[in-house]
């Protein structure tokens, strides 16, 4: 399944420790990078490249709630609801993605554009409300740059 | 040892050890329910905690190591309400559905629950409601009923080293699953369900037989392969219900494979033998022991009267006891008068013991099953020991995962290549090649003991005979780089400890008696001692009955005859070479190769007798068939491979009208005006234990081989074809167990994807594979296990008869078979 150039880039890390496990998580991220989310067929072929039986590896990337085991957009938007951004008005936020981009949270859009993730503190309470796109962080939003800073994400 | 105080008692523990395993050692209990000895602490239960003086915190006794002074207590009331609590709070999900769980009764979490805690949690949510696992042969698993601990997760993982099922998800959501909570489809070995303290992992075939109360509980010998494990069976109303290892108990130390733990009930099976039968106008007919006793009687009387003593023959058991195999030798040398007792460890075991007397001058040289532990290299010639020996093959993983290089050459793919530091994909049968190569290596790069070496018999002759073997030609012959050989032969080499071990079985056709030979020369140069190679026997007591005599050079106890009898070969692969057979638990016409031949032998025998516990595919062939006790029926002796004698107990009622062998041997003695004593079973074990065993004197002796190519690979043929065993069945007995055939109940051809293609060949279809001898149809697996131009098939199954593909070895070579394959229009 994988390609040349991930398989390369598996190797890569699977030299940097004593312990081929230890280079599990960094390989799921390869996957997850290459295809958006950990399909069966891709956590299948990460056991393969690394050479661990496959419920090791589907435990592994079960545990950790960053790992998407079901199709998702091209960009992640994981908005915080915790206190801080919950009092300056998260949940408005997230309404207007509702009504603007037709996504409930955990859902997609209908053009694949986008996925919504609710997500707990991202440690940016005194600028929030905060989220993440992708790996981006944006912080301070309004219901009027939230959409700004959202037009940049094809 | 360190000193340590555990509830006011001073004890002695050994350094390094954890808190927990000084309790037990000295019997302090402290309850648990996720450690197992045989793996890493894990400390996923919190029930062994601990208070330690001057510690806070309560400790997990498994995973804290014990320290001089300490000062331990382990029944606080503290700790006993904090115990409790972590009872209640393992009791939140679970289903107390004991009354229907049949764990009940064992259950680990119901005497804890018992001992410390409420029987009901303060604490409510959710049960758990997830659909039992059902689907898969043997094993069924509930995750209603799971604690999360862990075990059987470790087990698969560390110590069987498979990792079939892993716990998935997090927190309350967490569950143990195949990886895409799939139907279980692994090896089917059960170590996770003796393992599970709780009823999430339950043995399918002794689902809802008995409330675990009512069992009965005695110990056995295995009956399946040579390592002799201590498998503790469960009775009920006389017939035994299941299987399991206790941990801690005999050689095994409570690990069992699928055949010890599901494999009994082959006893049950309903082609056993319930009276003695003669064949009159081709059809059984039931008699009295009295009517066929004395019908073979005067049958045999007849034959060597007409043609001599020496044209009756007899063929005995791996799988008898001791006590049956001697008597087979006594009543054919004692009344028939004739040497003509062979076995088919022939083809197998008698190759290693050949190579072992003519290297070592030992008669015999028992394996060790932890001599894979500690060595630096290990070399594994075109063996699955996993497979034949599982719980020897353990050791072997666990030597490769404590840092041992483990190299294996083997053209297919098994569990111990996939365990291997080294997986040299060779060509079948060039094991000899490889080994000839080493030694050349070896010399030429002077990485042997140039004290010892040179001073052995024959060093001279031995350079010689592999001066043709340089990288370039094992290469040639071999299929592998000279890159990776050399990089294999100087990690081999150049260690400080080392072992090689392989296996030779009837059923092995990729290695031959060179094999062996080529082996104990290679380790004779190193400088090892003889126990760096390691051989072992097939079966249960094949060294018992190759101690019992039953083999034309010797008698009982290894004592060389001067007058030999005919061997197995010349009996059943020699027309007119014998007039009458005797055949005890054995069915040469499913398990002797080129089965044609076989059965020319047998259908020209003037008088055949089959005593078996069924009615085997040579039974059929019979004048007679005479219904034998099976193990567990009947008391006796096993001897392991290393050579441990073993008693065998009698649990259960023997099957109808059957009589142990040994006792059926010493009647028809009786009937032929014969005593051959056996009056009772300890006279006759008195009288075996009175036979000293001779031992040989170790002289060492190189025994130079050449490589003989297998045979011809042409247009006509192809494909080279190896045979062998699978990990779930063994020999022939196997099959007749419902559980494990419920696993594999048919035979296969493993095909690689490029040879299907090539010749039009779709999975799980039909083929016919037809050899130089004859052809048989089997169904074709496509397989990546297999290379390209190599197919392999297991010999088990009685109706794919793959035997009749097969050739006998008699140059010392290795008898792989060249076959042509065919789809089915």
């Amino acid at each position: 399944m994988f390609n040349e150039t991930i398989l390369k880039e598996i190797d890569d890390i699977k030299v940097r420790y004593p312990d081929v496990r230890s280079a599990l998580l960094p390989a799921l991220y390869i996957a997850q990078k290459e295809y958006g989310w950990l399909s069966s067929e891709a956590m299948a072929a990460v056991a393969k490249a690394l050479d661990l039986p496959e419920a090791a590896v589907r435990g592994t990337a079960s545990f950790y709630s960053m790992f998407r085991h079901r199709p998702a957009g091209r960009n992640l938007i994981q908005i915080c609801t915790n206190v801080s951004c919950l009092i300056l008005g998260a949940e408005k936020l997230v309404d207007l993605l509702k009504a603007r981009y037709g996504v409930e949270p955990g859902g997609t859009t209908q053009d694949g554009r986008f996925s919504l993730v609710i997500m707990e503190c991202i440690g940016a309470c005194g600028t929030a409300p905060a989220m993440l796109v992708n790996t981006d962080f944006h912080e301070n939003l309004t219901e009027k740059n939230i959409e700004e800073i959202l037009g940049k994400y094809k | 040892m360190i000193e340590l105080t555990i509830n006011g008692k001073k004890i002695q523990a050994k350094e390094g050890s954890t808190i927990l395993e000084a309790a037990l050692e000295n019997g302090v209990y402290i309850p648990y329910l996720c450690y197992d000895k045989r793996l890493t602490p894990y400390g996923a239960c919190r029930l062994c905690i601990i208070e330690v003086e001057g510690q806070k915190k309560f400790l997990a006794a498994c995973s804290s190591p014990a320290t001089p002074g300490m000062v331990v207590n382990t029944e606080t009331p503290k700790l006993l309400k904090a115990r409790q609590t972590i009872l209640e709070l393992l009791l939140i999900h679970h289903p107390l559905d004991c009354p229907v769980c049949d764990k009940a009764g064992e259950c680990q979490l119901q005497d804890m629950a018992f001992k410390y805690g409420p029987s009901e949690s303060r604490f409510k949510a959710k049960r758990k409601n997830e659909i039992a696992d059902t689907g898969s042969p043997l094993v069924e698993r509930n995750p209603n009923r799971c604690i999360l601990c862990g075990k059987c997760v470790r087990i698969c993982g560390e110590l069987q080293g498979v990792g079939a099922i892993n716990i998935l998800g997090r927190g309350f959501n967490s569950k143990i699953s195949p990886a895409f909570e799939e139907t279980l489809d692994c090896e089917f070995c059960g170590q996770c369900i003796d393992a599970c303290p709780v009823g999430a992992l339950g043995s399918k075939p002794y689902k809802y037989s008995a409330r675990a109360w009512f069992l009965e509980e005695h110990d056995n010998i295995c009956p399946y392969c040579s390592v002799g494990c201590t498998v503790t069976l469960d009775i009920r109303e006389g017939r035994i219900l299941r299987s399991r290892g206790i941990e801690g108990k005999g050689l095994n130390k409570g690990n069992l494979c699928g055949k010890g733990r599901f494999g009994f009930d082959y006893l049950y099976a309903e082609s056993r033998l319930t009276s003695p039968m003669i064949k009159q106008n081709n059809e059984f007919k039931k008699v009295s022991w009295e009517k066929a006793l004395d019908f073979i009687a005067k049958n045999l009387q007849a034959v060597t009267k007409a043609h001599g003593a020496q044209s009756a023959g007899a063929v005995g058991s791996q799988r008898c006891t001791l006590e049956d195999n001697y008597m087979l030798h006594k009543f054919m040398r004692g009344v028939i008068g004739s040497n003509n007792i062979d076995s088919i460890a022939r083809l197998g075991y008698a190759k290693i013991q050949k190579a072992v007397e003519m290297s070592f001058g030992l008669k015999a040289l028992p394996v060790q099953l932890d001599s894979p532990l500690g060595k630096e290299a290990i070399l594994v010639i075109e063996s699955d020991i996993t497979a034949t020996h599982p719980i020897w093959g353990l050791n072997f993983l666990k030597a490769q995962r404590q840092g041992s290089k483990l190299i294996v050459a083997d053209t297919r793919e098994t569990k111990l290549t996939r365990h291997s530091d080294q997986w040299l994909r060779i060509r079948p049968g060039t094991g000899t090649a490889l080994i000839n190569g080493i030694i050349k290596k070896a010399l030429d790069e002077g990485i042997y003991d140039k004290a010892k070496a040179p001073s052995i018999q024959g060093f001279n002759s031995l350079s010689e005979s592999v001066k043709d073997y340089t990288s370039q030609k094992v290469s040639q012959i071999t299929g592998l780089s000279e890159e990776i050989f050399s990089e294999a032969a100087l990690t081999f080499l150049s260690a400080k400890s080392r072992l090689l071990a392989l296996t030779i079985g009837a059923a092995e056709d990729t290695k031959g008696l060179h094999t062996a030979l080529a082996a104990a020369n290679l380790i004779m140069l190193t400088g090892s001692s003889p126990s760096s190679l390691q051989m072992p026997a097939e079966y249960c007591n094949t060294m018992g009955l190759w101690q019992a005599g039953v083999t034309p050079d010797m008698l009982p106890g290894y004592r060389p005859l001067d007058k030999k009898g005919m061997d197995i070969t010349a009996m059943l692969y020699h027309p007119g070479n014998i007039r009458a057979l005797y055949v005890m638990g054995e069915d040469p016409l499913l398990s002797f190769p080129d089965t044609r031949e076989v059965e020319n032998v047998l259908r020209g025998l003037d008088f055949l007798v089959v005593q078996d516990i069924m009615l085997t595919e040579t039974a059929k062939l019979a004048h007679v068939v005479l219904p034998a006790s099976s193990w567990s029926e009947k008391e006796g002796t096993f001897i392991n491979a290393e050579g441990i004698a073993q008693k065998v107990n009698k649990i259960i009622d023997t099957s109808g009208d059957s009589v142990p062998d040994w006792q059926i041997l010493r009647n028809l003695a009786r009937v032929m005006g014969s005593d051959i004593g056996g009056k009772n079973l300890k006279i006759l074990q008195d009288e075996i234990q009175s036979i000293k065993c001779e031992a040989g004197h170790l002289e060492m002796k190189y025994n130079p081989v050449t490589y003989v190519p297998t045979e011809g690979i042409d247009d006509n043929y192809p494909i080279s074809m190896v045979t062998g065993n699978l990990m779930q069945h063994s020999g022939a007995l196997s099959v007749m167990s419902k559980s494990l055939s419920s696993v594999l109940a048919d035979a296969f051809l493993q095909i690689n994807r490029s040879d299907a293609d090539k010749y039009n060949i779709k999975d799980d279809s039909f083929v016919k594979v037809i050899s130089r001898r004859g052809s048989v149809f089997v169904k074709a697996r496509i397989s990546h296990e297999v290379p390209t131009g190599t197919v392999f098939v297991p010999v088990h199954f009685p109706h794919a008869k793959i035997n009749t593909l097969t050739r006998l070895s008699q140059n010392g070579d290795s008898p792989v078979i060249a076959v042509r394959i065919e789809a089915m229009k």
